[in-house]
């Protein structure tokens, strides 16, 4: 092919004409080697050209793998909280059923009332217990308006709870969002069981 | 300086030119901003290296040819085609043989060669011209071997430097949360663009969420159950050292820095209220931003710190809103995409805001300009695609992709032109924040 050859020649022209660059090219880096400050940092073994910048990555620069407990120094978790964080990211048996709500809502549904009163008439008659509700979403959406959603439901219980007579000291709430499914299911059906206010009697 | 009067002769013979740029910088090789164009053809021939330092140096190649892929202005010309093979010699004097590369049709060649010694690893890697026979930047990386990706990453930025002018995200890394084994409990991960070896940064057994950067890359604020109720805490990752910011309250997720990083956004309900405060860094002193009687989360600060995209169920739905700092009125909402809009990420390169809406039964990464207007579809699948969060050039997003329980988290090029998944083999992978610039 006539590319091909015009290819070739070229290759061989410019091959010819590297040579004779080459050769001036190596007495100009001679030349200017000892006059020319190289750019960056010396490099350790000297041997580095001009234009190659040294650069050393310590083992600090941002990848620091974190120890698992708190190093020393730190100002959190004491063994004894962080037992009682896992604790808390369990499921524990309730007296309770759950109540349950609809997709993106908080309020009371009529289905949950008579649990409410059941709830309530036990805290009153247990004076001193302590009750936490947890309020839970269904995995869709994102985790952070969940983990909103989710308070937003265990207060609207807890609130249910106060009027209806449960002493506010008694009672406190965390939401977990969509982090603890009670059903791990991707339907209908699991999703309402996990749209829910989760009851633990302490 | 010696090599680029080298380079200038070569330039007298080969192109006939005879005025000729003091740097290759000041070449404007590949506009960045106009995609679409042709592609410049790069060789990536095999490092150098010791026989036993192989694998290590094998990687390094790939990196470099992933993170240019990105940017979808290089191509990768196969390394069955090469003609030279690279020598220990060409780090010592030795020039290239331009036309063997040039004939392949290689206007840029990068070589490389790998040292190790113990665990730590010097890496040198030179960029040439082929067209012009010289050298467009150099670098000699040392560092710990299990940096070795990095270092690539970090090349990849100079490749991109000298034929673009612009500064490429390529040694940046996204953090997330994730379930590492089986039980319910979430930790905070740190990886590279290269998606491998995800890096552990909480190991505590409980959930660890939203974990969001400092400007200057050194601190992650997230929140951790590790006590049983959620805490802010800001981890620096330089020295390991945490503490408590944000106590107050009960459900709380940080959102994000202020610009000049002495504040948090972050949101705290408080009575079941869950309303935007601002932060002190400095000694935890709060203000409030954006109040209102519903759900109140997740800000997202523009470039300038003026503003502030956030999410709101006061319409009945939640949808993101765009609030003026300076002003005392004046929320308007700017996502109409569908019933369901959340998770705000303000591109800190451009006027752009993507966040996550739900139409037609699953969710979708849409962007919007910040005043509401030219909304578009961004990224979509047969699942959901959610918690979009822009790189700090404004060029591409993290996202989560899941369906029916499966996870993983892709990138995506901010005009949806080029894709990739970034991190699967984890459940539950979510929240996915990219790093500022290294």
């Amino acid at each position: 092919m006539g590319n091909g050859r015009a290819w070739k020649y070229g290759a061989a022209i410019l091959a010819v004409m590297m040579v004779f660059a080459f050769g001036c090219a190596k007495k100009q880096a001679v030349k200017s080697t000892d006059t020319t400050p190289t750019a960056g940092a010396p490099s350790a073994e000297g041997k580095a050209p001009e234009g190659v910048v040294s650069e050393t990555l310590k083992p600090e620069a941002g990848a620091v793998e974190a120890p698992s407990a708190g190093p020393a120094g730190t100002q959190v978790a004491s063994v004894a909280e962080a037992a009682a964080g896992v604790a808390a990211t369990e499921e524990k048996p309730s007296l309770f059923q759950d109540i349950r709500f609809d997709f993106d809502k908080s309020f009371i549904r009529d289905d949950a009332k008579p649990i409410l009163a059941g709830i309530s008439d036990y805290m009153k008659k247990n004076r001193g217990a302590k009750l936490l509700v947890e309020g839970h979403c269904d995995e869709r959406g994102t985790s952070e308006y969940n983990m909103a959603l989710g308070d937003r439901r265990a207060d609207s219980a807890r609130k249910y709870l106060v009027s209806l007579g449960v002493p506010a000291g008694a009672l406190s709430t965390v939401s977990f969002g969509k982090e603890k499914p009670l059903d791990p299911g991707h339907n209908e059906e699991a999703w309402a069981k996990n749209r829910r206010a989760h009851f633990v009697v302490r | 300086m010696g090599f680029v009067r080298r380079s200038s002769i070569m330039l007298l013979f080969v192109a006939g030119v005879v005025f000729f740029p003091a740097t290759a910088r000041a070449i404007l090789y590949i506009d960045i901003n106009a995609p679409g164009g042709r592609r410049m053809p790069v060789a990536l021939p095999p490092f150098v290296t010791a026989a036993g330092d192989a694998a290590l140096a094998a990687g390094i190649p790939k990196v470099l040819a992933d993170d240019l892929g990105m940017t979808a202005l290089f191509e990768v010309i196969p390394s069955e085609a090469y003609l030279e093979k690279i020598l220990p010699s060409h780090f010592a004097g030795k020039l290239l043989s331009f036309p063997d590369w040039k004939l392949i049709g290689a206007e840029a060649v990068v070589i490389g060669k790998v040292e190790a010694r113990g665990d730590q690893v010097t890496v040198e890697m030179r960029l040439y011209d082929s067209t012009m026979g010289k050298m467009m930047a150099g670098r000699r990386y040392s560092g710990p071997a299990r940096h070795v990706r990095l270092i690539a990453h970090k090349f990849a930025n100079e490749v991109l430097y000298a034929f673009t002018g612009v500064r490429g995200i390529f040694d940046t890394e996204i953090a997330f949360s994730a379930r590492p084994g089986k039980g319910r409990d979430k930790e905070i991960y740190v990886v590279g663009l290269d998606g491998q070896d995800a890096r552990p940064i909480t190991n505590n057994r409980s959930f660890n969420l939203f974990p969001r950067w400092s400007p200057d890359g050194n601190t992650l604020a997230y929140t951790s159950f590790r006590t049983g109720v959620p805490v802010v805490y800001l981890r620096n990752l330089r020295d390991g050292t945490e503490r408590a910011l944000v106590k107050f309250g009960n459900t709380k997720s940080p959102g994000c820095f202020s610009p000049g990083g002495d504040s948090l956004y972050a949101s705290v309900s408080v009575d079941g209220n869950s309303d935007i405060y601002r932060v002190r860094i400095s000694d935890a002193a709060v203000e409030k931003v954006v109040e209102g009687w519903g759900i109140e989360v997740s800000p997202s600060i523009s470039p300038d710190g003026k503003k502030i995209a956030f999410v709101s169920n006061r319409g009945g739905s939640p949808q993101v809103y765009v609030k003026d700092l300076a002003a005392s009125s004046g929320e308007r909402r700017i996502s109409h995409a569908g019933g369901y809009s959340t998770s705000p990420s303000w591109s800190p390169g451009s006027d752009r805001i993507a966040f996550t809406s739900q139409s037609g039964g699953k969710f979708s990464v849409y962007t919007v300009n910040p005043d509401g207007s030219d909304q578009r579809l961004l990224a979509s699948g047969d699942g959901d695609s959610t918690d979009p969060s822009y790189s700090p050039d404004g060029r591409y997003v993290v996202y989560t992709f899941q369906k029916k329980g499966y996870s993983e988290l892709r990138i995506i090029s901010a005009d949806g032109q080029w894709g990739k998944r970034l991190f699967s083999g984890f459940s539950g992978v979510g929240s996915p924040a990219w790093s500022p610039r290294r």
